[in-house]
C-alpha cells in the first residue's frame, strides 16, 4: 500500500522532480564550463515569468496540441510509473511525441517545420532501441511490465549490459542533448518543433521537457530497480554522463545521427538480446 | 500571487544585429563566456522573439533591416524591453546621416535602457542588462491589446 | 442460414447483371440498397450462427467447374496472344497442363464445397462491409471518369461480381474450387486494373496478371500432389487432418506460396504497387477487403497444420524481412496512393506473419489487424480519391495548403494515418500483440526471432517516418484561415467517409467485447481448440496475454478526440501573431524530407526470391 502511494505521488509530483533536474542540470553544465550557473530553481523562476505573459498564438490547433502533449507525456510517465506494460508505454511516449510533431506540422513556419521532419527522424534513431530493449527485458523476466522489473529484485544491468550500453547511445537523441540535438538545435532552427509556442502556451512544452528528464531517468532506473542505491548510482552517472557529453560534443547532422544510432546502437542491442534468448547472459 | 517579480529572474534576450560592425556583438557575447556568466542570472540568449523578454539591439538601422527590426518587436509579447545597445543603435553614432541608415533605432521602436556608449565592455552589457532592464520588466503593467 | 449464404453467393452475380441493364437512376438505388441488404446479412450471421455450415453442390457443378476453368484458362490464352505476352503465356501452359491432367483423373467423392465457419463469416464481414462502403463511393466517383457510359456500367458490375467471387474464395473448402474462384479474382483485378486502357494501366494489368497466375499454379500443383499420391479429397478441411502425417507439408506450403503471391509479398509486389493506376475505388478494393485479404486468410486457414513447423518459421522470418523491406522502400514515394501501396505490402506482412505464428493471441492480433486496416486503409484510399477529384491533387508534395482549402479532408487523413501507428487504435493493437507475441517465439525460434523482433521495430519506426512524411505537408496552415469553413464536399463522399470514421472510432471503443465475443471464437473454431478471452480487473486477457485496457481508454481521449479538438478548437481572447521568419514577410510552401532508397531495394528482389526458394526448400529436404 506504501508503494502505491510512493508512485501516485511520484507521478503528481513529476513535473516538480523534472524541473528540479532540469535546474540542476544548468548548474552541473555551468561548472563544467567553470561558470557558476542560474540558481536551482531557476526553471521555476522561468516557468513563473512565463505564466505572466501576454498570450500569443499563431492558431489555436497548434497550441492546443502542445497542451495535450504535455499531457499524453504526463500519462505515458504514469503508466512507466505504475508498471504498466513496456511496449505500451513506449508506444505511449510516442503519441506524445507524435502530438508535438503534429504541433510542428500545423503551421507555416520553416523552422517549425524542418525541427518536426528532425523529431520524425529521431524517433527512427530512438524508438527501435527501445523496443529491442524492452523484448530483452521480457526474455529475462518473461513479462513485459514493468512491475515485474521491480519486484523481481534482480538487477537488470548485470543481465543486459549491452541494451545498457545502446540506451546511453541514444539517451541524447531522447533528451534533445548534443551531439543528438538536431530536433532541438537551438542555434540553427532556435528550437524547431517549439519555435512558435510563447508565454503560457511555450510553458507546456517547456514542462514536458521536464517531464522527458523524468521519463528517461526512470527508464535508467529500470536497470538498477532491484538494488534501490545501484538504481541511484546509475542515474547520477548517466545524469552526469549525459551532461559531460553535451557539454563537449558539437551537434551532428540527422544522417550521422540515423547511421549512428542504427549502424551502432541498434546492432548493440540487438547483440544482447541474441545473448539473452540464447541464455548466455 | 503576484508574478511579476519573477519577470526579473529570468529575462531572456533577443539579439538583434541591425547593421552593426559586430563590435558590440562580440562584447554581448562576451556576457555568456565564463568570466562574465550572465546565466547565473538566469538571461538566456534565446534568438526566438516569442520566447524573449528583452530585445537587445546593436548597429545604426539599416534600411534593408528595418523591417525585421519591427517585425519581430512585434512578435515578442510582452511584458518587453528593448535595449539599444552602444552608440550606433542609440543615435546612429558615426553612421549618422549616412544615405543607407536611418540612424537609431527609437525612430521605430520604443526604446526602454539605452547604452549611450562609443564602445561596449561586457562590464557595461551587464549592467545595462541586469541593473536596468529588468526594473523596466517588472515595472510594465499594461499592454494595449490591439 | 442457407439462404443467406445463398444471397451472399447470388446476390452480388444478380446486382452485378443487373447494373448492365438498368438506366443510371435506378441502379445507384440498387447499389446503395445491395451494398446495405449485403452488409447486413454478413452482420446477422455473424452474430447468430454458432456452429459451421456445409453445404454440397450436385455432381454436375463439379464438371461445371472445370470447364469454367479451361475456358477462363483460354481467355487468359487470348490475352497472352492479343497482348503478345509471354509471361501470361507461360502461366497459361502451364495452368491448362495442370487442368488437363486433373481433368483425366477419376472423379473424388465429392463431399461439401463449401465450409461456412467462423472465419469465413468473419470474411464474409470484411468484404460485404467495406466493399459495400466502396461500392457506394463509387457511384459518384465513376460518374467524374472520363469515360463512356457504357464502361461506367461495367465497372460497377465488376465491382459487385468481384464481391461475388470473394465471397465464394474464402467459403470454398473443395481445392478445385478454391482454384477456381481464386482465378477469377485474379480476372476481376486484371479487368479492374486495365479499365483506365491506357498503355500502363495495360502494361501494369499484364503484370498483376501473370504473378496472380503464378499463385494459382502453386494452389494447382497443391492439388495435383494430393491427387497424385491418392491422399483422398482435395480440401482444406482434410489437407488439416493429413498434414500431420510426413510428406503432406508440401501442399500446405504450396499453398502458402499461393497465399503470399496474391498478398504481394516482397518480389511479387509490383503488382499491387501497379494496381494504383487502376480507378481509385479500385484501390480501396484491391488494398483493403478483397484480394489482398486473402493471403492472411489462407493463412489462418492453415494455420493449425502450419504451427511450430519450418514452414511457418521460414514465413515468419520473410514477413519480418518484408515488413521492414517494404517500409524502407517506401520512403522515397511521393505519388500519395503509392505510400498507401507500401504500407499495405508491409502491414500485410505483418498480418500473414501473425497468421503464421498460429497461437490464439498472434491470430487474434492477425484479425484485430485484417479488421482495422481494412478499414482505415478503405479510409485513405477512398480520401485519396477525393483529393484526386475535389482538390486535383496526386503528389503527397503538392498537398501543401491542403489544411486551408479542405480542412476536413485534411483531418480525415491525418486520423487515417495516426490510426494505423498510434495507441488507441486497432492497428496499433495488433502490432503490440504482434511485438509481445514474437517474444514468445524468439523463445523457440532463437536467431530467427530476434531477427524478426528488429525487423518489426524497425519496420514500424520507418512506417511512422513514412506516415509523418504526408501528414506533416497536410496539415500545415496560416492562422488567419481559423476561421476557414469545413469544405464542402459532394454527400456521397461524405456518407462513405463518416461511416467508416465511426467504424474506426466504435471498433476502437468496443474492442474488448469485439474480441472476446466475435473474435476469440472465430479463432477457437480455426484452430479447433477452446481460447480463452475474457475481460476482467480491468485487462483483456486472449491465451498468456493480457492487455490493460484502462490506458487504452485514456489514450482513446489523447488521440482521436484531442484530434478531432485540435482541428476545430478555438481559443478567444488569445491575441494573434505571425508564424516566425526571421523578420521576413515571406511565403514558402512546404514539402517533405526524402530519402534515396534506390541502391539497396533491387536487392529486397533477390532477397525475396531466396525466401521463396528456401520455403519450398524447407519442405523438400
Amino acid at each position: 500500500m506504501k508503494n502505491e502511494w510512493l508512485q501516485i505521488v511520484l507521478i503528481i509530483l513529476a513535473p516538480v522532480i523534472g524541473g528540479l533536474i532540469a535546474g540542476f542540470e544548468r548548474i552541473i553544465r555551468a561548472r563544467m564550463q567553470r561558470r557558476i550557473g542560474p540558481p536551482l530553481l531557476q526553471p521555476f523562476y522561468d516557468f513563473l515569468k512565463l505564466a505572466d505573459k501576454r498570450k500569443m498564438m499563431v492558431h489555436s490547433t497548434h497550441v492546443f496540441l502542445g497542451l495535450m502533449h504535455f499531457l499524453a507525456l504526463w500519462f505515458a510517465l504514469a503508466v512507466l510509473i505504475l508498471g504498466g506494460d513496456l511496449i505500451l508505454v513506449i508506444f505511449l511516449h510516442l503519441l506524445s511525441s507524435a502530438l508535438l510533431i503534429l504541433a510542428g506540422y500545423s503551421t507555416r513556419s520553416i523552422f517549425s517545420h524542418l525541427g518536426a521532419n528532425r523529431m520524425a527522424i529521431s524517433i527512427l534513431a530512438y524508438e527501435p532501441v527501445l523496443i529491442l530493449m524492452a523484448v530483452t527485458i521480457y526474455m529475462i523476466n518473461g513479462s513485459f511490465d514493468v512491475s515485474v522489473i521491480f519486484s523481481s529484485g534482480e538487477s537488470l544491468i548485470l543481465k543486459m549490459p549491452l541494451a545498457f550500453i545502446a540506451l546511453l547511445m541514444i539517451l541524447p537523441v531522447k533528451l534533445k542533448k548534443s551531439p543528438f540535438d538536431v530536433a532541438e538545435a537551438h542555434q540553427e532552427i532556435t528550437g524547431g518543433a517549439e519555435i512558435e509556442f510563447s508565454g503560457i502556451f511555450y510553458e507546456a512544452v517547456y514542462t514536458a521537457k521536464w517531464l522527458d528528464n523524468v521519463f528517461c531517468y526512470t527508464l535508467v532506473y529500470l536497470f538498477g530497480a532491484g538494488n534501490p542505491l545501484l538504481g541511484a548510482g546509475l542515474v547520477v552517472g548517466v545524469f552526469l554522463y549525459v551532461n559531460a557529453l553535451d557539454n563537449s560534443s558539437a551537434r551532428v547532422n540527422y544522417r550521422q545521427m540515423l547511421r549512428f544510432t542504427i549502424g551502432v546502437a541498434l546492432p548493440v542491442a540487438f547483440i544482447n538480446l541474441l545473448l539473452s534468448i540464447l541464455h548466455i547472459l | 500571487m503576484k508574478l511579476n517579480k519573477y519577470r526579473k529572474k529570468s529575462p531572456w534576450i533577443l539579439h538583434y544585429n541591425a547593421g552593426g560592425c559586430n563590435g558590440c556583438d562580440i562584447e554581448i557575447l562576451a556576457c555568456l563566456a565564463p568570466k562574465y556568466d550572465i546565466e547565473r542570472f538566469g538571461i538566456i540568449n534565446t534568438g526566438n522573439p516569442k520566447q524573449s523578454d528583452i530585445l537587445l539591439v546593436t548597429g545604426p538601422v539599416t534600411k534593408r533591416s528595418r523591417e525585421r527590426l519591427v517585425e519581430i518587436y512585434n512578435q515578442m509579447p510582452e511584458p518587453k524591453v528593448v535595449i539599444s545597445c552602444g552608440a550606433c543603435a542609440s543615435t546612429g553614432g558615426v553612421f549618422r546621416g549616412m544615405y543607407n541608415c536611418e540612424g537609431g533605432i527609437d525612430q521605430y521602436i520604443p526604446v526602454d535602457v539605452c547604452m549611450r556608449l562609443r564602445y561596449q565592455t561586457p562590464n557595461k552589457s551587464l549592467t545595462g542588462l541586469y541593473r536596468h532592464s529588468p526594473s523596466w520588466l517588472k515595472n510594465q503593467k499594461k499592454w494595449n491589446h490591439p | 442460414m442457407y439462404p443467406f449464404i445463398i444471397a451472399l453467393f447470388a446476390g452480388p452475380v444478380i446486382v452485378s447483371g443487373l447494373l448492365f441493364i438498368l438506366p443510371k437512376s435506378i441502379s445507384r438505388i440498387l447499389i446503395i440498397t445491395a451494398a446495405v441488404v449485403f452488409s447486413s446479412i454478413s452482420v446477422y450471421l455473424i452474430t447468430r450462427t454458432d456452429q459451421s455450415l456445409q453445404i454440397a453442390v450436385p455432381a454436375f457443378m463439379h464438371q461445371a467447374v472445370v470447364i469454367a476453368d479451361l475456358a477462363l484458362l483460354l481467355f487468359f490464352g487470348w490475352i497472352a496472344y492479343r497482348r503478345k505476352n509471354l509471361l501470361v503465356g507461360i502461366m497459361t501452359i502451364l495452368q491448362l497442363a495442370g487442368t488437363i491432367w486433373l481433368m483425366n483423373q477419376p472423379a473424388e467423392s465429392a463431399g461439401f464445397v463449401f465450409n461456412i465457419d467462423k472465419l469465413c463469416l468473419f470474411m464474409f464481414l470484411l468484404i460485404n462491409v467495406i466493399s459495400g462502403i466502396i461500392a457506394v463511393y463509387s457511384i459518384r466517383y465513376m460518374e467524374e471518369e472520363p469515360c463512356s457510359g457504357l464502361r461506367k456500367k461495367y465497372f460497377m458490375s465488376v465491382i459487385f461480381w468481384f464481391i461475388a467471387v470473394m465471397n465464394l474464395v474464402v467459403a470454398s473448402d473443395n481445392l478445385e474450387f478454391f482454384f477456381l474462384f481464386f482465378e477469377l479474382t485474379t480476372l476481376a483485378s486484371f479487368l479492374l486494373i486495365g479499365f483506365r486502357r491506357d498503355e500502363i494501366s495495360v502494361k501494369n494489368s499484364l503484370t498483376a496478371l501473370w504473378m496472380n497466375q503464378a499463385g494459382g499454379i502453386a494452389i494447382l500443383a497443391a492439388i495435383i500432389f494430393l491427387r497424385y499420391n491418392n491422399a483422398g479429397e482435395a480440401s482444406f478441411t482434410h489437407l488439416l487432418q493429413i498434414a500431420a502425417q510426413p510428406g503432406f507439408m508440401l501442399p500446405v506450403a504450396l499453398l502458402a506460396v499461393a497465399a503470399l503471391v496474391k498478398g504481394a509479398q516482397m518480389p511479387f509486389s509490383k503488382w499491387l504497387l501497379g494496381a494504383m493506376v487502376a480507378p481509385t475505388p479500385v484501390s480501396a478494393l484491391l488494398h483493403s477487403s478483397t484480394m489482398v485479404k486473402i493471403a492472411p486468410f489462407v493463412i489462418l486457414r492453415l494455420s493449425p497444420a502450419l504451427q511450430g513447423t519450418a514452414v511457418s518459421t521460414v514465413i515468419i522470418a520473410f514477413t519480418g524481412f518484408v515488413f521492414a523491406a517494404a517500409a524502407f522502400s517506401a520512403l522515397s514515394q511521393d505519388v500519395f496512393k503509392r505510400i498507401l501501396a507500401y504500407s499495405t505490402v508491409a502491414l500485410l506482412a505483418l498480418m500473414i506473419m501473425m497468421a503464421a505464428a498460429g497461437t490464439p493471441v498472434t491470430m487474434a492480433a492477425a484479425l484485430i489487424l485484417m479488421l482495422f486496416h481494412g478499414l482505415s486503409k478503405c479510409l485513405l484510399f477512398l480520401n485519396a480519391g477525393i483529393m484526386e477529384r475535389e482538390f486535383h491533387l496526386k503528389q503527397s508534395t503538392d498537398m501543401d495548403r491542403l489544411a486551408e482549402r479542405g480542412p476536413v479532408t485534411s483531418f480525415i487523413i491525418t486520423f487515417g494515418f495516426l490510426s494505423l501507428l498510434l495507441p488507441p487504435f486497432g492497428a496499433f493493437i495488433g502490432k503490440w500483440f504482434s511485438i509481445e507475441s514474437m517474444g514468445g517465439f524468439a523463445q523457440t525460434s532463437k536467431i530467427a526471432g530476434a531477427l524478426v523482433i528488429a525487423a518489426i521495430a524497425m519496420g514500424g519506426a520507418m512506417l511512422s517516418l513514412l506516415y509523418f512524411k504526408v501528414i506533416g505537408v497536410l496539415i500545415a496552415r496560416n492562422g488567419n484561415d481559423d476561421r476557414a469553413k469545413p469544405e464542402h464536399i459532394h454527400p456521397i463522399y461524405r456518407f462513405t467517409n463518416y461511416i467508416l470514421l465511426v467504424l474506426i472510432v466504435a471498433g476502437m471503443g468496443g474492442l474488448s467485447y469485439l474480441v472476446t465475443e466475435f473474435l476469440a471464437p472465430v479463432i477457437a473454431a480455426t484452430l479447433q481448440q477452446p481460447v480463452t478471452a475474457f475481460t476482467s480487473h480491468g485487462s483483456l486477457h486472449i491465451g498468456n496475454m493480457s492487455m490493460p485496457l484502462l490506458p487504452l481508454a485514456i489514450a482513446f481521449f489523447l488521440l482521436p478526440v484531442v484530434l478531432y479538438a485540435a482541428m476545430f478548437i478555438r481559443f478567444k481572447k488569445v491575441d494573434r501573431v505571425k508564424e516566425y521568419m526571421c523578420g521576413e514577410k515571406v511565403n514558402y510552401s512546404f514539402s517533405s524530407y526524402y530519402f534515396s532508397v534506390e541502391k539497396i531495394t533491387p536487392w529486397f528482389t533477390v532477397a525475396g526470391i531466396l525466401f521463396f526458394i528456401t520455403l519450398l526448400a524447407v519442405v523438400i529436404l
